[in-house]
Order: C-alpha cells, then structure tokens, then sequence
C-alpha cells in the first residue's frame, strides 16, 4: 500500500508542478501574481475538448490550444497588466486586474459551455491500467509525470542557454538595467507571458485528460495548490515550483495514507508553514521581496 | 457571475399574460376550478450557475416544462394563471437570502427550492419569518424542516432512503464489513456519510475504514488505496454525481472490485455517463426511477429529453414533482400566501412522477424510496 500510496502522491505532484512552473515564472520576471493562470489552464482545456469535437485528432487539437493559451497570455498582459506597467502602479494592483480577468475568463467560458462537465471521447483514455508489481497506475499519469520533468528541464534550458531565456532573466533581476543593454522589455514581458499561459494550458489540457473532466472551475480547485506550491518552493523558482508541486503533492497523498483525509489540507498548508520558518524564502527562493 | 434568468422572466410574464384557454389545443382538459382567473405566482430558487448548478440547471429546466405544460394544458391549474418564477441563485448563500427577502415581499404565494440544503438553513428562516410557505425539492440533510411550521419538502431524506437501502442490500450481499467515504464539507454528503455509519452499525456491519473529501475534489487515489488495503465487503458513497463518477472510476482503475452503494447524490445519469462500465452494479438509494410508472413520469421524461437534449436526473423530477403539487393546490382553489401553508399540512395525497406523496406531521414527505442499480448503462431496480 506505501508503495502505491507514494506512486498516487508523485502524479498528484506532477499536476501541481505543471500548473505552478507557470505560475511562478511569471512571478519571477515581473514580481506578480497572475491569478488569472488558472482560467487560461481551464479554457485550454475547453479549447482543447471543443476542437476534439470539431473533428480534429488529438495530436493538433492539444498543440493548437496550449499556442491559443500562449497568445491568450500576451493578450492578458496587453490588456491586465501593460498599462499598469506603464504608470508604475503597486504590485496589489495587477494582481486585482489579474482577477478581473479570471472573472471575465470564466464568465466566457461559462456562457459558451454551460455549467456542466466534459468529457474527452478519446479511445487511448479507455485502455486498462498498466500494473509494475503492486503498483497501478495509467498511461495519462506516465505522460504528466513526464510532461512535468520534461518541461522543467526544457524550461530550465531556455532560460540558461537561449538569447531569449538570458533577456528574461536579466529583466527578471532589474528592468531598468536590462533596457539599458538593449533589451526589447516589452517583447520579452510578451514572451514570459506566451511561455508561462501555454504551460498553463498544457497543465489544463493534461489534467482535464487524467480525471476525464473539463469544468468551468476546475482552475479555482488547483489555483490555492499552486500559490502553497509556489510559497514552499520559493517565489520565483521552477525548479522550486517543480520540487514544491511534488512535496504538496506527496503530503497530501500521506495524509490520507496516515488515516487523517479530514486533516489534509490543513496538513500540506501546515508543513508549508514549516517550511517556511525554517527557510523564509522557500526551498529554492534566492531572494526575498525587494525593499527599494 | 450572477446571471438573471430573463429567459425564464419573460416566460413566466408570457404565462401570466396569455390565458391558458387560447393557447393551441389542449392536451388534456384543462378544467374551472374555484381559483379560476386568479394569478398565482411561485418563486423558485434554484442554483442555475455556479458549483451546484448541475442540479439547479435540471430544477429550472423542470419549472420552464412546466410552464408550458401549464399553457399546453397537460398540467391543469383549475384555470388560475399559475407559473413558476425561475431565479438564479448562483450557487451563492447571500444571493439565496436576497431571493428569499424578494420573493417574501412581491406577492408571491408560495417558494419552492433552494437548491441545497446549506441554502436552506440560510434562506428559510427569512421566509418562515415572513410566514411564506416553503418546500424544498432537492434539500434532504437532516432538520430541514424543523426550520419552521410551513417548511415543507418534496424531497425524501437520506434519513428515510438510507435504512432501506442499507436493509436491501445487506439481504442481497450478506456483507460484515463496510468503507465510507464521503465529503465532509458538504451539508448532504456530510449527512449522507453518518447516516450510513449509524445503519450500518445497527445493522450488525463493522465499519474497517472512513475517508473524507471535499466537494470538488478529483483525485480520489489516496484514499481508495487506503480503502484497499483495508478488503472491505462494501464501499459507500457520500458523495454527490459530480464526485461519485470520479471515485467510482477510479477504483475501478486501482482494481477494487467492491460493492458499492449510496444515496440520493448518486441518483443521477451522470454516474454511467462518465464511468461508464465501471458504474455497472452500483447500488442507489433514492426517491426516483427514470423507469417508473407514476403519474406522468414517461410523458415527462420523453418531453424533457426531447426539449433540452439530456435526460431528467431524480433533481429535475422532484423539481417537476413539486410543480405537480402546486398545480394541484391551486386547482383546489388555493391562491394566496396564507392559503399554502394550511393547504400543504391538509393535503392527502398529491399524485406526481415520484409517485402518490404526501408530508407527514414533520412535515417531510411520505413515499417508498426506490432501490436502484446500475446496469448496461442505466438504472434498473435492484434485486
């Protein structure tokens, strides 16, 4: 049963991870929080069942909806957070706008799909669960554990190796500096924006796949998980958000394991606050807010 | 978020305006009764959006067919200009109590809903204030109607479903041992779980292991492999459709190959729908059978289907069940506010889709819970 038990905990993990890499790299670059992430991961998802239904196969009904979650994030930061940017507005701003736009996300997604849930009539969701001794697990959980590595090593590539990735680092540590040095900020706010919302659709699209639901608030559900995620890991981090999606992850999982199911999320939020007594920035945060 | 249902506005003044006798050829006769001409509006509140709009959608889907069927004539009000006010209450507590203070002060005759039972305990005591009769149709935790002298409800109890359910099943499986699971933020699901703890303790069977959820949850795999372990003969379900189809699912993909049963909650096409043949074999206890011969319910449920495309859950039928109430009060010639209450304590029998109904001195309705399983992807009853 343990070994079970910490098998659910890793894919739990893995769909936290996914949903907070983006979460926090938006975090990281503009010292925001976009709570908006959560509808774009909710409309991927929709966008990704209503092209299934338009008779697309699945292989470029995904691809094309997490490249509409990326623009959909330029198009949220063009109208939720550039103007903001511009008058230099406090940070408690952009987080309401960020809300408004989740609220006006959600309204659309609601007055298009109606309240109830969809499901995905795909073939390879209804292939039998693989077995490895005791342990059972599904084809879909395979592929978001191994999205979620994936993407991070991938993430964490483009971030070290690109042109790209040194430009939104460099904004990330100081804006004026990089603009200075020739940097287009705009261009690389907008390219921040496109990563961080197309891994918000991916995490959408593969969670909507791995319980067979698409819901208009489904996003609500993950939306405090991944701000706890992102906390413990350390604002800013992927692989703070990696490691802290799997911690969350595999708590809750040994809670209820333990016998405490009703304690379960009072335990991940305690074992957050654990964390961060010990380490104030998170497991894997470098810095704390700036105070100039 | 919070949408007016003008559809259902304009439907209901539509109602109000044109006088049943000339609108196209009755289906069935539509007959004079005391309170004939009279207009009698009933306020529904029901959560049309936000997270228990999967019920309050079915709720208003029934209120809108009954309307028509008020116009249509297949539903006979006396002659009296009965409707049904259909308002969102978004899954939202204030809304709900804004709702009830509107419908206790604009002349309404009688309020039907809300659509959970948490709303209840929030709302009705405004209309039990106001001396506003009440009947819930989908609201079944515990002390409902002790909120007031005129709250009423249509809806079987878990109180009352679950001994039956549990007597039922424990004859056919002869099981000893027993695992709940059920959520416990949820005033149903809640209620649901100790109800069955308590029948299944009387009924000699240990209870090996208790797991809790949220409303809302997905992943249930934690907790089904605790269940697992623990080889328990059967598996209850607290849990409303939403919820139960993902368990039921995904205990089926651990392997778990357990009875399993529940209440009312379960008693939705959703469970087939979405589980599909991992539902096969489930037990439900609940107040309706989408097979059932009474009153109307057939013709119900093909005119529900063909008008909205999906089938009626047991949330709908009540819904339409109460409409068959009123319809029936109101041909009596019961029309005003003061006039409910009493109408509602006397009534000896209302003959609906759920079958003859009546309420007891609490208040809570008299019928048979109907024991069903699923099988071939859909319900049967259980034997």
């Amino acid at each position: 049963m343990v070994g079970q038990q910490l098998v659910n905990g890793l894919f739990l993990g893995a769909v936290y991870a996914l949903f907070a890499i983006g979460y926090t790299l938006v975090f990281g670059v503009l010292d925001i929080l976009n709570l908006a992430h959560a509808a774009i991961f909710m409309l991927a998802a929709f966008a990704t069942w209503s092209l299934l239904g338009a008779g697309l196969p699945f292989w470029l009904a995904a691809p094309i909806a997490i490249a509409g979650a990326g623009v959909l994030g330029i198009v949220l930061d063009r109208i939720a957070f550039a103007p903001l940017r511009r008058r230099a507005a406090p940070n408690l701003i952009p987080l309401i706008s960020s809300i408004g736009m989740a609220i006006i996300f959600g309204a659309i997604a609601r007055g298009i799909y109606g309240p109830d849930e969809r499901q995905f009539a795909l073939a390879f969701l209804q292939t039998p669960p693989l077995h490895a001794g005791p342990l059972t697990f599904t084809i879909v959980q395979l592929v978001i554990l191994g999205s979620a590595i994936a993407f991070m090593l991938g993430l964490a590539w483009v971030m070290r190796a690109t042109a790209l990735g040194r430009a939104i680092r460099a904004v990330a540590e100081d804006r004026v500096a990089a603009a200075l040095l020739g940097i287009d900020l705009e261009r690389t706010i907008g390219a921040t924006f496109f990563i961080a919302s197309a891994l918000g659709g991916l995490a959408g699209i593969l969670t909507a796949l791995q319980y067979n639901s698409v819901q208009i608030d489904m996003g609500g559900q993950i939306e405090l998980k991944g701000l706890a995620v992102i906390v413990l890991g350390g604002m800013g981090s992927i692989t703070g958000a990696v490691i802290g999606g799997f911690v969350i992850g595999m708590v809750e999982t040994l809670a209820v394991a333990f016998g405490l199911s009703e304690w379960r999320d009072a335990i991940s939020y305690g074992v957050m606050f654990l964390i961060l007594i010990v380490r104030p920035t998170g497991l894997f945060g470098k810095r704390s807010l700036r105070t100039a | 978020m919070k949408r007016p249902v003008f559809f259902a506005f304009a439907l209901a003044a539509t109602c109000a305006l044109i006088p049943t006798a000339v609108v196209g050829p009755s289906l069935a006769a539509t007959t004079k009764g005391p309170a004939a001409g009279k207009t009698v509006k009933v306020g529904v509140i029901a959560d049309v959006t936000g997270s228990a709009a999967v019920y309050g959608v079915q709720q208003k889907d029934a209120y809108e067919l009954a309307n028509d069927d008020l116009k249509s004539g297949l539903l006979d009000a006396g002659g009296a200009n009965l409707s049904f006010d259909v308002e969102d209450a978004a899954s939202d507590g204030n809304q709900v109590a804004n709702l009830f203070q509107k419908f206790t002060t604009d002349g309404t005759a009688l309020i039907l809903g809300p659509t959970l039972s948490g709303e209840a305990r929030k709302g009705d005591p405004i209309a039990v204030a106001a001396k506003t009769a009440v009947v819930g149709t989908s609201t079944t935790a515990d002390g409902i109607t002790s909120l007031g002298p005129c709250v009423f409800r249509v809806s079987l109890s878990e109180a009352q479903v679950v001994p039956a359910t549990v007597a039922h099943t424990k004859a056919v499986w002869k099981y000893k041992t027993a695992a709940i699971i059920y959520g416990d933020d949820n005033a149903f699901t809640k209620t649901d779980g100790d109800i069955f703890k308590t029948q299944l303790e009387k009924a000699g069977v240990s209870i090996v292991d208790t797991e809790t959820f949220h409303v809302g949850d997905k992943d249930f795999a934690a907790s089904l492999t605790k269940i697992k372990a623990a080889k328990p003969d059967v598996i209850v379900l607290g849990a409303l459709a939403e919820e139960a189809e993902k368990i039921i699912q995904q205990a089926s993909t651990l392997g778990i190959k357990t009875h399993m049963m529940g209440g009312n909650g379960l008693n939705s096409t959703k469970i087939y729908d979405y589980a599909g043949p991992a539902a096969a074999g489930v037990v439900v206890g609940a107040a309706w059978s989408i097979n059932g011969n009474y009153t109307g319910n057939k013709s119900f449920v093909e005119r529900f289907k063909k008008r909205y495309g999906v089938e009626p859950d047991q949330f709908g039928a009540q819904a339409y069940a109460a409409a068959q109430l009123v319809a029936q009060l109101v041909k009596e010639g019961k029309a005003t506010k003061d006039e409910m209450c009493p109408a509602l304590r006397e009534l000896r029998v209302a003959q609906t889709v759920l079958g003859p109904i009546a309420f007891d001195p609490g208040r809570d309705v008299s019928a048979a819970p109907v024991i069903l399983q699923i099988e071939k992807g859909g319900f049967a009853y259980f034997h």
